[in-house]
This record gives structure tokens, C-alpha cells and sequence, in this order.
């Protein structure tokens, strides 16, 4: 897979070099932008409330 | 389709997973506390400009609706106190905002909907995390008998005293947000305040909960109350 893609990286060694820091960085910022926020609440971190402060709660 | 093309694919399937997962604990571990912090301290900065922007000398001069004969309900998802405790630390602050849905606990503590206001006969129960989004209630443990919980909504500082060490219960336990919190000890109506988050730390089978009854209140103009270090 990581091969495939470095052989298909257009340019020399550097190039292909700073195009995948480039693709790793994208890869990151999504994971933590968009895909660890969607994930994170269902770690049992988030339940600190009894009942979930839910509409039991009057 | 030979072995080394499959052992070469594997691992790399392996790695990324690994990968992933790291990063994942990075995320949970230092990145949430980051964002929380910044958001906490947005919040904190969003209650001081309100109270300096509209400050209790309003009481005279203000020709508008009657001020505050009967106080403005707490409006979901927006803070209205600044809480301390001295305990967790000189410098401990934290924003409380009305709720306790999961965006409102990533920027601060979260007030039970439904629940007391502050300073009132019935209970004022709040919700924190114990871990992650800033770990605000991490040391919850250390909370004593006496130890002082200080709130102030821009006009009076309350300041709540602990009464018993902290409580261990099952989630569906809600008696003890009640007014007269069940197996809290109070057995008649008072200013009652409680305080829940998870436990254990990591967990989330059980909650930990503390409560406290109203001390004493005194008006901002006073200075900061006693209980307050500096």
C-alpha cells in the first residue's frame, strides 16, 4: 500500500518525500478534526453525569 | 499474489492500526485537555465581559424591565458562574454551564437542568469530567469534610462546605440530585450543592458524588470570600 503510493508520488526522491509529509499531515488533521471528535464520546470518559443527565432528571 | 506480498500487506495494516491507535491516545489524553482549556478559558472570558459590561450598579439607573426581582433563568448551553475550589488547586477555576449534554462538559462543568439555582433552597448539582476535556475533577478524591466549593454568578460569592467524603454510587442512581439528596445525610429542605463525575478514573460503571450545604454568601462588592486563598 505505502509502496504503491510512493511509486505513484510524481517527482524525485525530495519530492516524493515532502508530497507524503504533506499527505501524512492532511491524514492527522483530519483524524483529529473530524474523526477522533466522532469517536471520542464513545470512550467511557464522557459519562460523568448520573443517568446521563438525561431527561430523568426533572 | 505471493507470501511477500502478503506479509509485506499485513503489516502494513498492522502498523496503521498502531498508528492510529497512538494518535487516538494522543487525542484523548493531551489534545482534549488543550481545546478544553482554551474553550474554559473562552467561557470564563465570556462571564467576565458580561458581568463588567453589566454590572450590578444597574439596580438604579436603569429605567428598563424591572432588574431582577425575580433572576433571569439559566439559558442552556451559555455560563453564568465561576466555580473554585481551593482544594484542587490555588488556581482551580471553572466556568459552569446550564446543562450537561456531552458539547457543554468539553468547555466546562455542566448544571443539572432542572436542579436548584445557585444560592436557593433545593440542590445545585454539577457535573464535571474526571478525566479528558482538561480533567477538572481529577483529584475529586481529596475533597474533605470542610473543604470550601465558592461560586459566584458576577453578583454574590456562595460558599458551599463539604460535608461528607465522596460518595460512591451506580449511574442510574439520580436520588442524589435530588433536593434532599438521597444517602447524602441531610434528612430536611436546605441549600444544598453536589458535585458528580466518573469513577473509577478511567471508568465509567460507577459515579462519584460529594455534597455540600450553603456556608455563607456575601455580595461581590465585598471582596473575595475567605475560603479563597489570595
Amino acid at each position: 500500500m505505502y509502496g504503491w503510493i510512493w511509486r505513484h508520488l510524481p517527482g524525485n526522491t525530495w519530492v516524493k518525500a515532502l508530497i507524503s509529509l504533506v499527505l501524512v499531515l492532511a491524514v492527522v488533521f483530519v483524524l483529529f478534526q473530524y474523526v477522533f471528535p466522532w469517536a471520542e464520546p464513545l470512550l467511557p470518559f464522557n459519562d460523568v453525569t448520573v443517568d446521563q443527565g438525561m431527561a430523568a432528571v426533572r | 499474489m505471493t507470501v511477500r506480498w502478503i506479509v509485506r500487506t499485513l503489516s502494513e495494516i498492522c502498523v496503521t492500526a498502531g498508528t492510529l491507535i497512538v494518535l487516538l491516545v494522543v487525542y484523548t489524553l493531551f489534545w482534549t485537555g488543550v481545546r478544553a482549556d482554551d474553550a474554559m478559558d473562552g467561557e470564563l472570558g465570556t462571564l467576565r465581559e458580561q458581568w463588567s459590561a453589566a454590572p450590578a450598579a444597574g439596580h438604579h439607573d436603569t429605567p428598563g424591565p424591572a432588574p431582577s426581582a425575580r433572576p433571569r433563568p439559566y439559558e442552556a448551553g451559555r455560563p453564568f458562574a465561576v466555580m473554585y475550589i481551593p482544594r484542587l488547586g490555588t488556581d482551580w477555576s471553572k466556568p459552569v454551564i446550564e446543562g450537561t449534554a456531552t458539547d457543554v462538559l468539553k468547555r466546562g462543568l455542566g448544571h443539572y437542568a432542572g436542579t436548584a439555582r445557585l444560592g436557593v433552597v433545593g440542590n445545585f448539582a454539577v457535573a464535571g469530567h474526571r478525566r479528558t476535556y482538561g480533567d477538572p475533577f481529577k483529584d475529586f478524591p481529596r475533597l474533605r469534610p470542610g473543604d470550601a466549593v465558592v461560586l459566584t454568578d458576577g453578583t454574590t460569592w456562595f460558599t458551599y462546605r463539604i460535608d461528607r467524603r465522596p460518595y460512591t454510587t451506580l449511574p442510574s442512581d439520580i436520588g442524589v440530585i435530588d433536593p434532599v439528596p438521597r444517602a447524602s445525610g441531610y434528612n430536611g429542605p436546605g441549600r444544598y450543592l453536589t458535585l458528580t463525575t466518573c469513577e473509577p478514573e478511567w471508568g465509567h460503571s460507577h459515579r462519584l458524588i460529594t455534597w455540600a450545604h450553603l456556608d455563607s454568601t456575601q455580595p461581590l462588592a465585598q471582596g473575595r470570600p475567605s475560603a479563597l486563598p489570595g
